[in-house]
């Protein structure tokens, strides 16, 4: 319980960030090296390699190990829990209210219908 | 397990036209919980509901097939009638044995337990109705090809 809620934390802190999602929607469409992520954006390559950091403690990237070129990739596992969170049970739980409503309504009519 | 932050909550909220009371009972009387709580044409064959503070849920769902049920159970830890009632919910067996995830088939590190907060508020005569589900795993099995699938739709928008 309390490792999930803090990898949810961590996750959501990295993408509290438009320069992070940036990045993360660059390596959707394939791996880069820091140089090339860096390009579109007016910061320092020190500044970049911060959030590039961030995001790999938040283990949404991963970097190669190869010396020279290490290129980054996307993870996207952390996202999984997010997408569960908002995508999975917001409808189950907006279909079973739609249930108690209907419920709810042929209660109300069958008590009209009683009287 | 108190923190319900809204960063790791499903926060849904609806009006329903119906007097506070009687919103109450769907929750608390098994008889009429029975009626909404499942899945779309799943069935629920039993829900047992304590409703006392520290009283105990056992619900099973059985899918429209009748081939699988899923069994959950849990505890009342607040209860303040036609206002506000906190439960938690974990997935066991027909005897109401907690079930590990990993029994469950979901991955290394999930969660047991989650919490349901239901909030009513009287509109007179309508009820509005605030439910905060916290700390939810990854749920049904096919919730983890569903979220794949959608990965790429959601990394595009990020």
């Amino acid at each position: 319980m309390i490792n999930n809620d803090d990898q949810l934390s961590i996750t959501f802190s990295a993408l509290a960030n438009g320069t992070r999602r940036a990045i993360l929607a660059r390596l959707a469409e394939g791996e880069a090296t820091v140089n090339e992520l860096a390009e579109p954006f007016q910061m320092s390559l020190p500044a970049i390699s911060k959030h590039i950091k961030v995001l790999e403690r938040a283990g949404l990237i991963v970097q190669g190990q190869k010396a020279q070129y290490r290129p980054c990739s996307l993870d996207v596992s952390p996202l999984v829990e997010v997408a569960n969170w908002t995508d999975q049970y917001r409808p189950i739980w907006e279909a079973r209210f739609d249930q108690m409503d209907t419920y709810i309504n042929e209660l109300t009519n069958k008590e009209n219908n009683d009287e | 397990m108190s923190d319900s932050n809204s960063n790791d909550a499903c926060v849904v909220e609806r009006v329903i036209d119906a007097p506070v009371e009687l919103v109450w009972q769907m929750w608390t009387k098994a008889e009429h919980f029975k009626n909404w709580y499942g899945p779309m044409g799943f069935s629920i064959p039993v829900a047992e509901i304590d409703a006392q503070i520290g009283g105990k849920h056992l619900f099973c769902m059985k899918s429209p097939d009748g081939n699988m049920t899923m069994w959950s159970t849990g505890e009342f830890t607040e209860l303040v009638p036609n206002q506000r009632l906190v439960y938690t919910d974990s997935p066991c067996d027909a005897e109401g044995n907690l079930m590990s995830p990993q029994a469950m088939g979901m991955p290394e590190g999930y969660p047991t337990t989650t919490e349901v907060k239901v909030e009513l508020e009287d509109l007179g005569g309508k009820t509005k109705m605030v439910l905060t589900h916290t700390g939810v795993p990854a749920g049904a099995a096919d919730g983890w090809s569903q979220a794949f699938e959608k990965m790429g739709a959601l990394v595009a928008t990020l």
